[in-house]
């Protein structure tokens, strides 16, 4: 392998790691940060007239290791996407991100989990009303004081008949958009900055 | 670029410190000229000793240009490979000037604190 082949190939390892290590983010804004990086080992090697391997070895490591840079924009991007996101899958991405390292944001992970639940057991209660009526329903009953879902008390009332289908269905369509709202709104609060290094 | 000694117990100080100061110290060099990223790196190289990583600036710009401080172009080089400019918006100009307003007097206050430590060690 010649000298020039053994430095190309020694940049483009590194900037395939970096592409490796943000895998995450959107493709077009994984590309502009390639574009960037890339533009700037070539300039900083331009500079240094005759690139050895070694003289590239020493701008990398100037630059940091991909798995040193790549959080750094994984961290705001990811919050930032998911600030501005109705996508239950983007916004619980976000607030994942958080919860790694925030008490805060583990809290609001958790809320985020139950809120989901929820919201899904409740439409999936209205939707399973309409094919096995006597099943499903709001029971009291004398045992447990208020289910929804399959009944196994005898005893139990079902409160809600038929009106388990419009209730449960759309109580667990505004359940979800409330839980994605509230869990965007807490994330403007979210200071994400540089993990550890500057 | 300064290396510090990794066992050192104000090692972990100085990165806050460095981390606090580097958004400004990036809106600043951006105050009179349109810039790109080695651009901005070789003037944080010459007038302050902030970064630790290369790399760092790249993302912390990122961050500055979602916070609508600053905004960017891609722009073709003789180079050969095409450089992004980054510039101050309206917005990041104000911010800039209320950061260093409060930086100045920041710094003067914490100075005037620390002057009798420092007159101290000389004798």
């Amino acid at each position: 392998m010649s000298h020039e082949e053994k430095v190309q190939q020694k940049i483009d390892s590194y900037l395939t790691q970096l592409r490796r290590s943000l895998g995450e983010l959107p493709p077009d804004e994984v590309s502009e940060i390639l574009k960037e990086i890339r533009g700037h080992i070539l300039e900083r090697a331009e500079a240094s007239g005759e690139l050895t391997e070694e003289r590239l070895v020493a701008i990398l490591k100037a630059l940091g290791s991909p798995e040193q840079i790549a959080p750094l924009y994984q961290t705001d991007a990811l919050v930032a996407q998911a600030r501005a996101s109705l996508s239950p899958r983007v916004v619980m991405r976000g607030i994942h991100r958080w919860s790694t390292i925030s008490a805060w944001g583990f809290g609001l992970f958790v809320l985020g989990v139950v809120g989901y639940a929820t919201g899904s057991a409740l439409a999936l209660a209205g939707l399973l009303k309409i094919f096995s009526p006597a099943r499903i329903g709001a029971w009291v009953g004398p045992h447990a004081i208020f289910d929804i879902g399959v009944n196994s008390d005898p005893a139990a009332r079902d409160v809600l008949g038929w009106w388990l289908v419009p209730v449960g269905l759309i109580g667990g369509a505004v359940l979800f958009l409330v839980t994605t709202r509230v869990l965007r709104w807490t994330l403007r609060f979210a200071r994400i900055r540089r993990p550890t290094t500057a | 670029m300064v290396s510090t000694d990794r066992s050192s117990p104000t090692e972990n100080w100085e990165t806050q410190i460095r981390k606090g100061w580097l958004e400004l110290v990036i809106l600043a060099s951006l105050w009179k000229d349109k810039l790109y990223g080695l651009d901005i790196l070789r003037r944080l190289e010459a007038h302050s000793e902030l970064l630790l990583a290369e790399g760092t600036v790249y993302p912390i710009l990122g961050r500055l240009k979602r916070d609508g401080w600053i905004d960017s172009e891609w722009v073709e080089s003789d180079a050969g490979h095409p450089r992004k400019y980054y510039w101050l918006t309206a917005a990041g100009r104000r911010r800039a000037a209320t950061m260093s307003r409060y930086a100045s007097t920041f710094l003067a206050r914490i100075d005037s604190l620390i002057q009798p430590i420092l007159a101290k060690e000389e004798r």
